[in-house]
């Protein structure tokens, strides 16, 4: 492959841990990659790892990563012939799709037309019905307030509401009273407005308890589309997934059999020609709903990738060239094999209600070992902005069942280090050893139904912790010579080399 | 060389002092508890830590870093952040106090109260957009509102007083 590589050069539209992961899987393919970049983000990993780096100016997204003008200039002047999108910002707008062929590139990622068909909640409920894949009762339309109001009447309480144009849990929300509808609705559209520019909201019946089940496809451009099965996200929190994991331990193989062909069945009806992930909740009963398509490369492909042996990002490239499934495919036992898990880690606080956080990361070290798989976008050094989304890396493990898979991931994570900031690193250890979830009993709603896995232990550090954090600043070599002489001095400010250090909290200097 | 700290637990400052003994060994007093560890840096950050005098010695690599004026120490898979008993910062949100504060650096969507009105504890007086998020700010105290910094529209940076209540006895 790599002697015949289907570009030269491509531009990734994204920033983090996922510009990287494309810029590897580019060099493996022997194409030159071109990384884009805000202010802020001028040394960041996704930057220092391309082989060619644009600025494209600003900080916030909207100046910046979802720009279409300045990205389409950052391709024509790095000479890209194709753009990939990565998920989040442009990777599911179909007006960057259409413009992006109009500038005569390629757009790493299915057509515009089958974009706008499955893009929207609404368009793609629209399309499964159609397609005689089973969906949850509710409405298409933003019928206004009032007239949603009366939709969650009939149908019954609890209801989801939902961004028309969402994903990525922004602008949804569970709603169990009817007379909190008015607030979740406004507040809905103010964070929809916010992500999509695009206010409307949908709602449906709330199906509890279930599980998330996903369904990975590829589609080429000669009519193709393979499922490459299911992954399970039942742990998430406020919508947004926490931990994911392929095979799912409730899904047989007629189960993964029935729910590839309905995804499969949605996918050609709209002609879809890349990588895109169909998304279900699971019922008690083992009845499958359809939610909405992501017409994208998921965060979580990685542990479909290490189930199935694929490499998404090398099958995304090649079907944007042309290139046909069977023969990409051809002699591979997509079965999967094996059980992977992912854990998003984050900058936020889950013992302080999620709170994202920013600033530098003073001390970064992520695990390694067999099995162990680590798509980060970050270093020591980093100093994490607040403009994007807190996810710093992601943790993927690989074991032959899931048992073993648990067991190495929680030792990963208590391998894993990220000082400065608050992260999520010992949350999700909780919830990897907790028995529920190591007896697969996952629900959507699990983490709110147990606050104690965000909220963690409430003892105070035990004498152990309070010794080695001043040992560490007794014999490390930074603080080694500051540490003498300061005594109390330091917790009233009084030391200039340590505490002055420390005070360097710097959430905005770099941008400002 | 000898250092000296003072953290925050359960409430109450513990002082906590380490003392050279001869080569990689160190005596370590918390409170009035005493320890003896040796102590060897990796030079990656880490430290390798055994404790001494116990019938078998377990030892690890603990990593130390600053996060503000906090201390985070990440322990035998667990991590610490410790706040020394001068160097308390707001954190955000509602504080016991009634202060409430930006949780970090972002937008005010929503001011819900003004100077005067009678807040309930668990009341929003301001909603905060960070990272994407709406992030709810409620009162911490049932109380009075005394004033009103932020502003519908405005960016705040983290830590930022948003609004303080007082508290009603």
């Amino acid at each position: 492959m790599a002697s015949n590589p289907p570009f030269r050069r491509v531009l990734i539209a994204n920033r983090g841990e996922i510009a990287l992961r494309v810029a590897r899987g580019l060099r493996e393919l022997g194409i030159e990659s071109v990384a884009v970049h805000s202010d802020v983000d001028a040394r960041c990993a996704h930057v220092l790892h391309a082989d060619h780096a644009v600025p494209l100016g600003g900080n916030t997204a909207a100046e910046s990563y979802l720009d279409v003008g300045k990205i389409l200039a950052a391709a024509r002047r790095s000479g890209a012939e194709a753009i990939h999108p990565g998920y989040g910002f442009l990777s599911e707008n179909s007006s960057f799709v259409r413009a992006v062929r109009d500038a005569g590139l390629v757009f790493i990622g299915p057509n515009a037309e089958a974009m706008d068909r499955l893009g929207g909640k609404k368009a793609a409920r629209e399309e499964a019905i159609a397609a005689g894949v089973p969906v949850i009762p509710g409405t298409e339309q933003d019928v206004g307030d009032q007239g949603l109001i009366e939709v969650a009447k009939k149908i019954g309480m609890p209801v989801m509401v939902k961004a028309s144009a969402g994903g990525g849990g922004r602008g949804m929300r569970l709603v169990e009273r009817e007379q909190d509808l008015a607030e979740a609705l406004a507040a809905g559209r103010r964070e929809a407005k916010a992500s999509f520019g695009d206010d409307r909201m949908i709602l449906e019946r709330a199906v509890f308890p279930a599980r998330h089940i996903e369904i990975q496809l590829i589609g080429d451009r000669h009519g193709h589309v393979v499922s490459l099965h299911e992954r399970e996200c039942s742990v998430q929190r406020r919508h947004q997934k926490v931990l994911e994991e392929a095979p799912s331990a409730v899904v047989d193989e007629d189960l993964r059999r029935r729910m590839g062909e309905c995804a499969v069945a949605l996918a050609r009806r709209v002609g879809y020609d890349n990588a895109g992930t169909a998304e279900f909740l699971l019922d008690e009963q083992g009845r499958f709903y359809f939610l909405e398509v992501n017409t994208r490369l998921q965060v979580e492909h990685p542990v479909t990738e290490l189930v199935t042996g694929v490499d998404l990002v090398h099958l995304q490239v090649h079907v944007a060239a042309g290139g046909r499934l069977e023969q990409l495919l051809a002699g591979k036992d997509l079965r999967p094999r094996g059980h992977a898990i992912e854990a998003r880690l984050c900058a936020e606080s889950p013992e302080s209600g999620y709170i994202p956080a920013a600033g530098l990361l003073r001390l970064v070290r992520e695990p390694e070992g067999p099995g162990i798989r680590v798509d980060s976008g970050v270093y020591t050094g980093w100093e994490v902005p607040p403009f994007y989304d807190s996810m710093l890396a992601k943790l993927i493990v690989w074991a032959p069942d899931r048992a073993s898979a648990c067991a190495r991931l929680s030792q990963a994570l208590r391998d894993t280090a990220y000082l400065g900031i608050p992260t999520n690193v010992d949350f999700l250890r909780r919830i990897v050893d907790d028995t529920a979830f190591r007896n697969a009993r996952l629900r959507t709603d699990m983490l709110k139904l147990r606050p104690e896995l965000a909220a963690g232990p409430q003892d105070g550090p035990e004498d152990l912790a309070l010794a080695a954090a001043v040992l560490c600043q007794a014999v490390a070599p930074r603080s080694g010579g500051a540490g003498g002489g300061t005594n109390g001095a330091a917790a009233s400010g009084g030391s200039t080399a340590v505490w002055s250090d420390l005070a360097g909290f710097r959430l905005f200097e770099g941008s400002r | 060389m000898k250092v000296r700290k003072e953290y925050v637990r359960d409430g109450k400052p513990v002082a906590v002092v380490a003392e050279p003994l001869d080569g990689d060994r160190w005596r370590v007093r918390v409170g009035d508890r005493v320890y003896e560890f040796s102590a060897q840096a990796l030079g990656d950050g880490g430290v390798k830590l055994a404790p001494k005098g116990q019938e078998f010695e377990r030892s690890f690599v603990a990593y130390g870093a600053a996060a503000g004026k906090d201390f985070m120490v990440r322990v035998l898979g667990r991590t610490h952040t410790l706040t020394a008993p001068a160097g308390r910062k707001g954190t955000g949100g509602a504080g016991a106090d009634g202060t409430v504060r930006a949780p970090m650096t972002g937008t005010v969507m929503d001011v819900l109260c003004k100077v005067g009105d009678t807040v309930a504890a668990d009341q929003t007086l301001v909603v905060v957009s960070a990272m994407k998020m709406e992030h709810k700010l409620t009162a911490g105290v049932a109380g009075v509102v005394q004033s009103v910094a932020a502003k519908k529209g405005g960016t705040v940076d983290q830590g930022a007083v948003l609004a303080v209540v007082e508290a009603k006895a």
